[in-house]
C-alpha cells in the first residue's frame, strides 16, 4: 500500500544526519577554539533550541499542511512538555537554591511547607520524561475528542484551540497552580546528575534535539506515505467526501492532533534544559501564532519546509531582537502578510520550483489555493462571478 | 478588564472598612467635645451671622498665632465660635496648607486653597502675590492639636447646611455608640427637617441604644434595624451576638435583625453582580458586534479586530489632547507637537470632547478597516484560515506602530466630569460610565439592527450572508458589499475602543486581552445574527461575574467560562442561533 521514501531523500537525510549529529558536535568539542571551523558552545546551544522549535513546526505542519487542522495552540503542548520536565529539573536543584531548602525556591517564597503531592513523582527522571509526552497528549486527546466529535472545523477549531491556550496561559500565570506563576521555572542545576550548563551536557542535549528532529521527520514523513496519510490529505481536501466514503474522519483527526501534541511536548522537554527557563509567556497565544509563521514561511505540506522556516525565522528573530528591537514585530508581521499573500507555498515552494521535477515527482500534492475551492460540490461548481467563495476550510 | 472589575469591587468593600476604622479609633475624644457642643449649639443658632463669622475668624487667628502648647486649648475653644468658615481653614491647617507670612512686618496667616491660590485667614481676601515665598513653611501640628481640630470639624459637620454632610456626621456619631451623645441626637431629631438626615438620626440613636443597659431599649433598637436593615449596623449587632450574657429575647431580636441585614447584603451583592455582569456583557457586545458582522458575512476571522478597536481608544485620547493643551508625539524619531485648542477643562465644550470623539473614532477605524480590506483581505476570501494569519500579521504591525507613536505605556484618558461618579440605589453602586456603556451598547445594537433590517445595504448584506453565490448571480456586487461591511464592522470596533477608554486602560496590547473573549462571543452566539451575539455577550458577561464572585478568583472564573463554552458547543456545534441553509458546510 504505502509508497516508499524516494532514494534521493534518504540520501539527503543521511548526509544531513551525519552533519548535524556527528560533524557539528565534533567541530565544537575536538577542534581548537581559534580554528576557523570551530563551532562555539553558544552556537551549538542556539542550534539545539532552534531544532526543538523546528520539531514543533514539523508537528504543526503535520496538522495544518496535511490534515487541514490549523492549531493555534501548538506552543501550549510544547510548554506543557517543558513544564513537566522543568518540574523534574526544579527538584534536581535540591538544596542549592537561594533558600537552601528541599523545596523549589518559589514554593519557599510563597510559604509552602511541603511539596504538593502531584510534584512528588517528578523526582523520577523517567516519570517526568514520560509526563512531558502524555500530559500534552492527554489534553490534546480530550480536547480533540470533544471538538471533532461535534464536528468543529476550520476557523472554529482554530479559535477554540486559541481559547484553550489563552485559558491555560491565564492559569499558569497564577501562583495557586504551584507552577511558579509569572516567573515559571529557572536556575536549573543538574540533569541526570550532570551540571546542566556544562558544554558537554549542552552538547548532548543538542545531539538529542537534532536526533529527535530527524526521527520526528522520518516518522511523520513515513506516516504521510501510508494509507493513513492518504486519508489524512483527503480530509484536508474534502472532509465531507471522506465522511461519505465511510471513513471516521474524526478518529483520523484525533490521532493526528494527539500525535502532534505528544511530539510538541517532547520538543518542549528538550528545549527547557537548553534555554534554562520555562514560564507562561511561552504559552501566550501569540507564541503559537508565531509557530504558524514558521510553517507558513517554510512552506506547509512539505514537512522539511517548516524546519527551514523555524530555524530561519528564529535566526532572524535572534538577530533582529538585538539589532532592530523596535521593528522586529513589524518585520515579523510583514513577513507573515507577504508570505500569505504572495508565497503560499513558502520557501519550500520556491526550492521545489528550482529543483524542478527531480524532487516533485514523488511529493504529496501540495496545498495551494485550488484545494480550497472544492470543484466537485454542486454549490461551488458554478463559477462565482466575483471570484469569491464563502467556503471555509 | 478583570482588573477593572476587581477594583470596583474593592471600592465597595473598602467603603465600609474605612468608616469603621476612622470612628473606632477616636472614640475617646467624644465625651469632652459633646458637652461643649450642647452649649455652643444654642449660641450658634441665635446670633447674627456676620458677627459670628468675624468672631470665629478672630478666634482662629488667635489660635494660629498662639504658642504651640496653647494651640490645642484655643482650638477646642473654637467650639464657642462655631461657624462654617472655620472648616476650610482647619482642613488647610491639617493638610499643611496653612502658612504664616511676614507682610510688612505683620505676621499674617494665609491658607493655600486647592487651586493653589492664597487666602488671608483674617478676612478671606485673596492675596495679590501668586506664589508663596520660598522659605514659607506650613504651620506644624501636634497630635493633641489634630485631635482638637477633628472635634471642631465634627461639630461643624453636624451643623453643616448640606444634608449629606449632616447625615454622615450623624452616622459617625452613632457609630461611636456613646450613650452620652443621645441627648444631642434627640435634640437634633427635633430640629432636623430633611427626611434623609432624620432617618440617619434615628439610625444613630438606635445604634447607640444597642449599647444601652436597658433590655427593652436594646430590643427596640434591634427591631428598628430589623425593619431598616442598614449594612453599617452589622458589626455592632455581631458584637451583641458574640456576647454570651445577653438575654434570650435580645438574642432573638438580634438574630432577626442580623438575618434582615444579611438578606439585604445578599440582594445588594446580587444586583451589584448582575449590574456588573450586564456592564461587562455590553462591553463584550460592543467589541464582538463588529466581529460578528464581518465574520458572519465573510467567514473570516479578523485577528486585527482588537487593534482596530484600540485605534478608537487612541482617537479619544488624541481628541482629548487637542481640546486641551495639545499633544507631543515622537514617532520614528521625528518629534512634533499638535497644538491644542486650550479649552478650559471645566467648560461645556471641553466636557463634550468624548461625545465628539465617538463619531471620529468610528470614521478613522472604518477607514483603516477599508484600507485593510482593499489592500489585503480581499485577496484572501477563498482562504479563510490564511486570512486569520494575515490579519494576525496586521495586528502585530499595528501594535508596534502604536508603541512607536504613542509609547509603550498606557495612555491616560480622563473620563469627562459628567461620567465620573456613581448612582447608588439601595447600596448597589452603579458607575455613570458603566451605565453610559450599557446605554451606548444598546444604541449601537439598535443602529446595527436598523442598518441590517431597514436599509438597502442591509438587504444586500443579508443576501450575501445567506447565499453568496445566489446573491452574486442576482447581480449583487459582493466585493463592494464586503468592503462596506468590513468598514462598518471596523467602525463599530473603533466605537468599542472609545468606550473602553472610559472604563479602563488603553495601551498598545490592550486589544489582545479582548480578542479571545470577543471570538468566544461570536462562536457561541452563532454566525451572522445579532440576537445570538447579544445573548451570548450578556450571558458570558454575567456568568463571568457570578463565577468570579462566587469563586473569589477572576482567573478560574474565566477559565471555567472558556471550558463551559467548549462543552456548550458539544450540544450546539454552530452556536446558539444559526441561519438555516441547505448548503453543505465544507470544512
Amino acid at each position: 500500500m504505502s509508497d516508499r521514501l524516494p532514494k534521493v531523500e534518504i540520501f539527503f537525510l543521511l548526509i544531513l544526519s551525519a552533519v548535524l549529529i556527528f560533524v557539528i558536535p565534533i567541530l565544537n568539542s575536538a577542534v581548537p577554539t581559534d580554528h576557523p571551523f570551530y563551532i562555539s558552545n553558544y552556537l551549538v546551544n542556539l542550534l539545539g533550541q532552534y531544532f526543538c522549535l523546528a520539531i514543533v513546526a514539523v508537528s504543526l505542519d503535520f496538522l495544518w499542511g496535511y490534515t487541514g487542522l490549523l492549531s493555534l495552540g501548538q506552543m501550549l503542548f510544547f510548554s506543557l512538555g517543558g513544564y513537566a520536565f522543568g518540574m523534574h529539573l526544579m527538584l534536581m536543584i535540591g538544596r542549592l537554591g537561594q533558600y537552601k531548602s528541599d523545596l523549589p525556591d518559589f514554593m519557599v517564597f510563597l510559604g509552602y511547607n511541603k511539596l504538593p503531592d502531584f510534584w512528588v513523582p517528578f523526582y523520577s527522571f523517567w516519570f517526568a520524561a514520560a509526563a512531558a509526552l502524555w500530559v500534552p497528549g492527554l489534553l490534546a486527546f480530550l480536547f480533540g475528542w470533544l471538538a471533532f466529535r461535534s464536528r468543529i472545523r476550520g476557523v472554529y477549531f482554530s479559535i477554540l484551540t486559541q481559547a484553550l491556550t489563552y485559558a491555560a496561559c491565564l492559569l499558569f500565570f497564577r501562583n495557586e497552580l504551584s507552577m511558579g506563576g509569572n516567573n515559571g521555572f529557572t536556575d536549573f542545576k543538574f540533569i541526570l546528575g550532570k551540571p546542566i550548563n556544562s558544554p558537554d551536557t549542552q552538547r548532548a542535549l543538542y545531539v538529542a534535539s537534532a536526533l529527535s528532529l530527524i526521527l520526528t521527520y522520518l516518522l511523520l514523513r513515513t506516516l504521510t506515505l501510508t494509507k493513513f496519510g492518504k486519508v489524512q490529505r483527503a480530509i484536508r481536501d474534502s472532509e465531507n467526501r471522506v465522511l461519505f466514503s465511510g471513513y471516521a474522519a474524526a478518529n483520523y483527526k484525533l490521532f493526528a492532533f494527539t500525535l502532534a501534541a505528544v511530539i510538541s511536548g517532547l520538543a518542549g522537554a528538550l528545549y527547557v534544559p537548553q534555554v534554562g527557563i520555562i514560564n507562561p509567556s511561552q504559552m501566550e497565544p501569540s507564541r503559537s501564532l508565531e509557530a504558524v509563521v514558521w510553517v507558513a514561511v517554510g512552506g506547509r505540506g512539505t514537512l522539511y519546509g517548516p524546519v527551514i522556516g523555524a530555524v530561519g525565522v528564529n535566526a532572524l528573530r535572534s538577530w533582529a531582537t538585538i539589532s532592530l528591537p523596535a521593528y522586529w514585530p513589524i518585520l515579523l508581521g510583514s513577513l507573515f502578510i507577504l508570505v500569505v499573500l504572495f508565497a503560499p507555498r513558502g520557501i519550500a515552494g520556491f526550492l521545489e520550483f528550482l529543483a524542478g521535477k527531480v524532487l516533485t515527482a514523488s511529493r504529496p500534492i501540495l496545498p495551494n489555493t485550488q484545494i480550497f475551492t472544492n470543484s466537485s460540490l454542486p454549490k461551488t461548481s458554478s463559477p462565482n462571478p466575483s471570484g469569491q467563495e464563502s467556503q471555509k476550510t | 478588564m478583570a482588573q477593572l472589575i476587581i477594583n470596583s469591587f474593592l471600592k465597595l468593600f473598602s467603603y465600609f472598612a474605612q468608616f469603621n476604622y476612622y470612628f473606632l479609633s477616636h472614640r475617646s475624644l467624644v465625651l469632652s467635645s459633646l458637652l461643649l457642643f450642647v452649649l455652643v449649639f444654642q449660641l450658634y443658632a441665635s446670633s447674627d451671622d456676620q458677627l459670628r463669622q468675624s468672631s470665629a475668624r478672630s478666634a482662629i487667628l488667635k489660635a494660629i498665632l498662639a504658642p504651640e502648647e496653647k494651640q490645642p486649648e484655643l482650638v477646642e475653644a473654637l467650639a464657642q465660635n462655631l461657624h462654617p468658615v472655620l472648616g476650610p481653614i482647619l482642613e488647610a491647617w491639617q493638610k499643611g496648607d496653612l502658612f504664616i507670612l511676614d507682610l510688612n512686618g505683620k505676621l499674617t496667616p494665609v491658607i493655600r486653597l486647592p487651586d493653589s491660590q492664597l487666602q488671608l485667614v483674617e478676612n478671606a481676601q485673596s492675596l495679590p502675590i501668586a506664589q508663596l515665598p520660598e522659605n514659607a513653611r506650613p504651620l506644624e501640628t501636634t497630635g493633641k492639636l489634630r485631635r482638637a481640630m477633628r472635634i471642631i470639624l465634627d461639630q461643624l459637620a453636624l451643623a453643616d447646611p448640606s444634608p449629606e454632610i449632616r447625615e454622615n456626621a450623624v452616622l459617625k456619631l452613632g457609630m461611636r455608640q456613646n450613650l452620652q451623645s443621645l441627648p444631642i441626637l434627640e435634640r437634633l431629631k427635633e430640629q432636623e427637617e430633611h427626611p434623609k438626615v432624620k432617618i440617619a438620626i434615628l439610625d444613630a440613636i438606635s445604634l447607640i441604644n444597642l449599647n444601652s443597659p436597658d433590655t427593652t431599649t436594646k430590643i427596640k433598637a434591634l427591631s428598628h434595624f430589623e425593619a431598616r436593615a442598614p449594612i453599617f449596623a452589622r458589626d455592632s449587632i455581631q458584637k451583641i451576638l458574640a456576647d454570651s450574657s445577653i438575654s434570650p429575647a435580645v438574642r432573638d431580636a438580634a438574630n432577626k435583625a442580623m438575618k434582615a441585614i444579611e438578606r439585604r447584603i445578599f440582594w445588594t451583592d446580587f444586583f451589584g453582580t448582575v449590574f456588573r455582569g450586564i456592564s461587562l456583557g455590553s462591553v463584550l457586545l460592543v467589541v464582538a458586534i463588529g466581529l460578528a458582522i464581518t465574520f458572519g458575512l465573510m467567514g473570516i476571522i479578523n485577528m486585527a479586530h482588537g487593534e482596530i478597536m484600540i485605534i478608537g481608544g487612541y482617537t479619544v485620547f488624541v481628541v482629548q489632547c487637542l481640546f486641551g493643551t495639545g499633544l507631543a508625539l515622537a514617532p520614528f524619531g521625528f518629534s512634533f507637537n499638535l497644538p491644542g485648542l486650550g479649552l478650559d477643562p471645566a467648560s461645556n465644550l471641553y466636557q463634550a470632547y468624548f461625545l465628539i470623539s465617538l463619531p471620529i473614532a468610528f470614521l478613522i477605524s472604518a477607514i483603516v478597516g477599508l484600507i485593510l480590506e482593499r489592500g489585503i483581505i480581499q485577496f484572501l476570501y477563498q482562504r479563510p484560515l490564511e486570512t486569520l494569519l494575515a490579519t494576525w500579521g496586521i495586528s502585530l504591525i499595528l501594535q508596534q506602530l502604536f508603541r512607536l507613536i504613542f509609547g509603550p505605556a498606557n495612555i491616560p484618558v480622563t473620563a469627562p466630569a459628567w461620567l465620573t461618579g456613581s448612582y447608588v440605589v439601595e447600596g448597589v453602586i452603579m458607575n455613570y460610565n458603566r451605565i453610559f456603556v450599557i446605554f451606548a451598547a444598546f444604541v449601537i445594537l439598535v443602529a446595527t439592527w436598523l442598518l441590517l433590517a431597514r436599509t438597502p445595504l442591509g438587504l444586500l448584506i443579508r443576501a450575501v450572508i445567506q447565499d453568496r453565490s445566489t446573491a452574486a448571480c442576482m447581480g449583487v456586487s459582493t466585493g463592494k458589499v464586503n468592503s462596506l461591511t468590513f468598514a462598518f464592522g471596523s467602525g463599530l470596533a473603533g466605537v468599542a475602543g472609545a468606550l473602553l477608554a472610559l472604563l479602563g486602560n488603553i495601551g498598545p496590547s490592550t486589544g489582545q486581552t479582548y480578542i479571545v473573549d470577543a471570538f468566544m462571543v461570536v462562536v457561541l452566539g452563532g454566525v451572522g445574527n445579532l440576537a445570538g451575539t447579544v445573548l451570548s455577550a450578556l450571558g458570558i458577561g454575567t456568568l463571568d461575574q457570578i463565577l468570579q464572585i462566587s469563586l473569589r478568583n477572576p482567573v478560574i472564573g474565566k477559565v471555567l467560562v472558556l471550558v463551559g463554552i467548549i462543552l456548550f458547543l458539544q450540544w450546539k456545534p454552530s452556536g446558539l442561533f444559526t441561519i438555516r441553509s441547505r448548503s453543505l458546510d465544507e470544512g
